[in-house]
């Protein structure tokens, strides 16, 4: 299936609910304003830089952008050929990237199966953080709406979720009276974050209290310590302000912990598991959840579609005997940087950040500015460049809520000129499968 | 035109009460026609020695969604159980696709269709994670597909309970649920229980009030039950009642039942709620008075939820009961969620041991059950799959309903103490191939509203399964010889052969679209999504259905408006 290029939903877009794509709140409350030149998109309803600086990236009129081949434009069927030939003839291909919705992580699995590539995301470190404290113990989350409406304690380990998600706040009904009296905790500090200026904004929001914990050590003592408080282990020498929390969360009627995979450090899911094992302590006499933050770019949306079709998550391979998931070992950059592949399909339609540099045969497809990465490493191997359509900005398509329950309708902002990914994908597995079987015959 | 004539065989179609009849069953366009002995056709199979039903149809069975998925991801090992890295399909048709108990959407498909079912619902698609729901239940192939919403731990449903509002908005309310999240029928999931444990309420029983909202799980069950019938939805009400597996929850059973007033109701994976508290452990079957109450009451079906020995995870709505059952999973590890103002799931491995006195009695009652209700048309046979075993052991299951001599080689392998006291022991009955045929095919297609499915009269859908008649019921029931989707063979002797997309079943109610507004007013203000996104129209539903057949059942008429 190909994601069918929706009509525009607004001449202006100055009234139509959009869904934003860049991050993985996937805010649908705002609008999207179209100029009549080539300026760019710009949002109305939000001042969200984070959604601002992506839509920076597109114009009022579809991207002309064409396919190339090493640099050289060329048409559709041309790029399609080359980048079969490339897949059809690696002898192990590494998809990296994985920024796409759910058409596109549908026809990707059918071409992974073809080529026996494996598979991880762009961020797929911050995936495996919360996916391997999952499979070690579970957990138990929440969602927006439960935020919203019954929240009253929200502990933001790592600090303020809002510097890289800027609505969060807004979206977990802050400021609202939904609840009567909500009490936030930063934990840590998030880089970047102006702690005093969060607290202030968030202390100045109705009904609610907000303060900020100095770490105890790194975020992984000070989580470990927190868990034992709140086990009601005796711990010598606990800071006041973390005996204090624990008593907090023993108190609210609805604690949620939240942090964000991809600020985590390395063994994240250490930290996670600890977060999960705090809220299971708490559940045994009152009511807590966690709600993780991650997955964007399509990272969680291609986890999910590849767990459902093939019954396992990312970091996996349909390999020669069969099929394997390897949450360490299938690394794309372990894989890069040791030479494992040999050579790369980087899918990316959500923007145009650089791909890993890697000395290989590479098949880029993605949002047209991605080119202006292209020369930058795999000089002497062939580059094959296709440019497609943005989901939710020049096509239709579903993302998967950060909460990983909702799975959001995006609509095009404009009818695209550039193909979907799903389509691309589609062509590109029926070209591979032709080489292979007159390989075989 | 393509003409197909199974020549022959022997002939089980309950819904005409043809029983064991040597005729030919003939296919063209996909329907099942009447066509004269000597009329030419482009295909004649030999059915002789074969007994020919219509496919298979399991109304009860995660196969997609949210918790579901969460199993999957939960559960690698259950993935490397037949071997690291799982073996590749050797069927050129097949997609890679692996899990025993959580199997991957692909291999939910094949394994069905190669077992001669053409059909599946996902009985708890939580409303706002329809779209992922039906996303998955169009990435199974073959089969057709449906889901039932789950309504009565929602928020706003509660609240318009004990607010006392107008029967009629709650009744357009559901309404437009369904059309929103395109289901085809609604379930109750430990009514209010979910909501209650948001609330950090552990127990909740039928006449005892939810701590916040102060309603009733009778209240709800016979709310949804009354509303469903104004509405006109073929399927009663699919009850997943209190106290889930808890010791002496008949009680709770036969209340939710009197709670109906009469009105249809579906109590569904009934074996979870059949026990007593008599015997040494205060843990028994109490599947004599279960099925008193079934055969007295003919308002009532059930499906079983017979647990079948070995690995498997539970996936359920119940936040409540699975936080209570968490810490004797197997492996120890399980995932819960509260969702959106609406739901709650829970995700428990399990795994059964013959050896365990409650596991053992759990498997006996369920067999109980099915052989002590009289009418098999009220009696659906599922495992829940997964929750009381993959659906994939479901011929194991048929034989021990139609061997009794086998089902007693098994029971005696049981617990001591369930193998000595079993009431099993003393049941001679076995049920017949037409029995097994309402149980798998036509009951569940007439307690579905599906008028041309689940049986082989003419005009119905050519979805027929083929199986070789064999003393053994498990090898018979495992391997059919042919098996049609809409005409298409699509398996010949426990092989794909062809792969098409399934369609996807649904109703769509009429009520008064007036409650759109006080909707649209309740979810600004206490929802996550904007009002504008939350339903899925008819192109998106065929989307996320990679293009399968759109197949709305008609409503009873008369129903409102």
């Amino acid at each position: 299936m190909s994601a069918s290029v929706s009509t525009a939903t607004s001449g202006s877009g100055s009234d139509t609910a959009w869904t934003c794509p860049f991050c993985p709140l996937l805010c649908d409350s705002f609008q999207v304003a179209i100029p009549a030149d080539q300026a760019a998109l710009a949002l109305r309803g939000s001042d969200c830089p984070r959604a601002g600086r992506a839509l920076q990236r597109f114009s009022g009129a579809p991207s002309v952008a064409s396919a190339q081949i090493d640099g050289k434009s060329c048409d559709l069927d041309s790029a399609v050929a080359a980048a079969a030939q490339v897949l059809a003839t690696s002898r192990q291909p590494l998809f990296g990237g994985l920024g796409t919705d759910v058409a596109g992580a549908r026809a990707l699995y059918r071409l992974a199966c073809e080529t026996g590539a494996i598979c991880d995301a762009a961020q797929g470190d911050a995936l495996m953080h919360g996916l391997r404290a999952l499979q070690d113990r579970g957990q138990f989350t929440s969602t927006f709406a439960e935020l919203r409406t019954r929240a009253d304690l929200i502990v933001c380990l790592g600090g303020s979720p809002a510097v890289q998600h800027p609505e969060f706040f807004r979206r977990c009904g802050v400021g609202e009276d939904l609840v009567g009296a909500r009490h936030i905790v930063l934990v840590g500090a998030a880089a970047g974050d102006d702690v005093p200026a969060t607290l202030a904004k968030l202390n100045g929001a109705r009904g609610v209290t907000a303060e900020a914990i100095d770490l105890h050590g790194d975020l992984f003592d000070t989580a470990a310590m927190l868990a034992a408080l709140v086990a009601n282990h005796a711990v010598s020498a606990a800071p006041a302000a973390l005996v204090a929390l624990a008593r907090r969360l023993h108190a609210a009627q609805y604690a949620v912990v939240v942090w964000q995979n991809p600020e985590l450090p390395a063994h994240g899911a250490l930290l996670v598991e600890t977060v999960n094992h705090i809220v299971g302590l708490l559940n045994r006499s009152t009511r807590a959840a966690g709600f993780p933050l991650g997955g964007g770019n399509g990272a969680a949306t291609v986890n999910q579609v590849f767990s459902w079709l093939s019954g396992l998550p990312l970091r996996s391979r349909v390999g020669p005997t069969g099929i394997e998931h390897e949450p360490l070992c299938f690394d794309a950059r372990r894989l890069l940087a040791d030479g494992a592949a040999d050579a790369l399909l980087w899918l990316s339609s959500f923007n145009a950040d650089a791909l890993p540099s890697a000395d290989l045969p590479r098949v880029v497809i993605g949002h047209p500015d991605l080119m202006q990465h292209l020369s930058a490493s795999g000089a002497g191997h062939r580059t094959v460049f296709i440019p497609v359509s943005t989901p939710g900005i020049g096509s239709s398509g579903h993302l998967f809520r950060a909460d990983g329950v909702v799975l959001m309708p995006l609509d095009a902002v404009y009818a695209d000129t550039l193909p979907t990914a799903a389509s691309v994908i589609w062509r590109l597995t029926t070209a591979v499968a032709a080489l292979k079987q007159g390989a075989a015959a | 035109m393509t003409t197909v004539r199974l020549k022959g065989g022997r002939v089980i179609d309950p819904t005409h009460g043809v029983d064991d009849v040597v005729r030919d069953v003939c296919i063209r366009d996909g329907r099942i026609v009447e066509l004269a002995p000597n009329e030419a056709v482009t295909t004649e199979i030999d059915a002789s020695g074969c007994v020919v039903m219509a496919g298979g149809i399991d109304m009860h069975s995660h196969i997609g969604g949210g918790k579901v998925n969460l199993a999957r991801m939960l559960l690698p090992e259950d993935h490397r159980a037949r071997g690291n890295p799982y073996a590749l399909p050797e069927n050129r048709l097949e997609l890679a696709s692996c899990g025993t108990c959580a199997p991957g959407t692909l291999a939910t498909g094949y394994r069905y269709v190669e077992m001669g079912y053409t059909a599946a619902f996902e009985p708890a698609m939580v409303s706002a994670n329809a779209r992922h729901a039906h996303m998955e239940m169009g990435d199974v192939p073959i089969l057709d597909h449906g889901a039932y919403v789950m309504l009565g731990n929602d928020e706003l449903f509660l609240q318009m309970l004990a607010e006392g509002r107008d029967f009629q908005q709650i009744r357009d309310y559901m309404g437009w649920t369904i059309h929103a999240s395109k289901a085809m029928g609604v379930k109750v999931v430990n009514p209010a229980g979910i909501s209650a444990f948001k609330f950090n309420q552990r127990k909740l029983d039928v006449d005892e009030k939810h701590v916040h909202w102060q309603v009733t799980p009778r209240q709800v069950v016979n709310t949804l039950a009354r509303a469903l019938g104004e509405l006109g939805v073929p399927h009663p009400l699919h009850i997943h009642g209190s106290n889930l597996g808890v010791a002496g929850n008949i009680e709770s059973t036969l209340e939710t039942i009197s709670a109906l007033d009469g009105l249809p109701g579906h109590l569904t994976h009934i074996q979870f709620h059949a026990y007593g508290t008599e015997g040494p452990k205060k843990f028994s079957s109490a599947a004599v008075r279960l099925a008193e109450a079934v055969n007295a009451n003919q308002n009532i079906s059930i499906d079983i939820g017979q647990i079948m020995f070995g690995q498997t995870v539970t996936a359920s709505g119940d936040t409540m009961r699975q936080h209570a059952n968490s810490g004797i999973g197997t492996p120890r590890k399980w995932i819960g969620a509260d969702i959106e103002c609406d739901a709650g799931c829970g995700v428990v491995p399990f795994r059964y041991r013959e050896q365990s006195y409650v596991n053992a009695l759990q498997w006996s009652l369920g067999l109980e059950i099915f052989l002590l209700v009289d009418d098999p048309w009220r009696v659906v046979l599922t495992t829940d799959h997964p929750n009381g075993g993959p659906f994939t052991s479901y011929p194991h299951l048929i034989r021990l309903l139609m061997d009794r001599s086998f089902r007693d080689e098994q029971v005696a392998k049981l617990h001591p103490d369930i193998a000595a006291n079993s009431a099993l022991r003393s049941i001679t009955r076995e049920l017949s191939l037409y029995e097994i045929a309402v149980l798998t095919r036509a009951g569940p297609a007439r307690l579905l509203g599906l008028r041309d499915r689940g049986h082989l009269g003419a005009g119905a859908a050519a979805d027929i399964a083929v199986y070789r008649d064999a003393a053994d019921r498990e090898a018979m029931f495992t391997t059919p010889e042919y098996v049609f989707k809409d005409g298409t063979l699509v398996s010949r002797a426990g092989r794909i052969v062809a792969v098409p997309t399934g369609g996807t079943h649904f109703v769509e109610p009429d009520y008064d679209r007036g409650i759109e507004k006080t909707l649209r007013k309740h979810l600004a203000a206490h929802g996550s999504v904007n009002f504008d996104h939350l339903t899925i129209s008819h192109d998106e539903l065929c989307s996320c259905c990679n293009g399968g057949r759109l197949l709305p059942t008609e409503c009873f008429e008369g129903a409102t408006t």
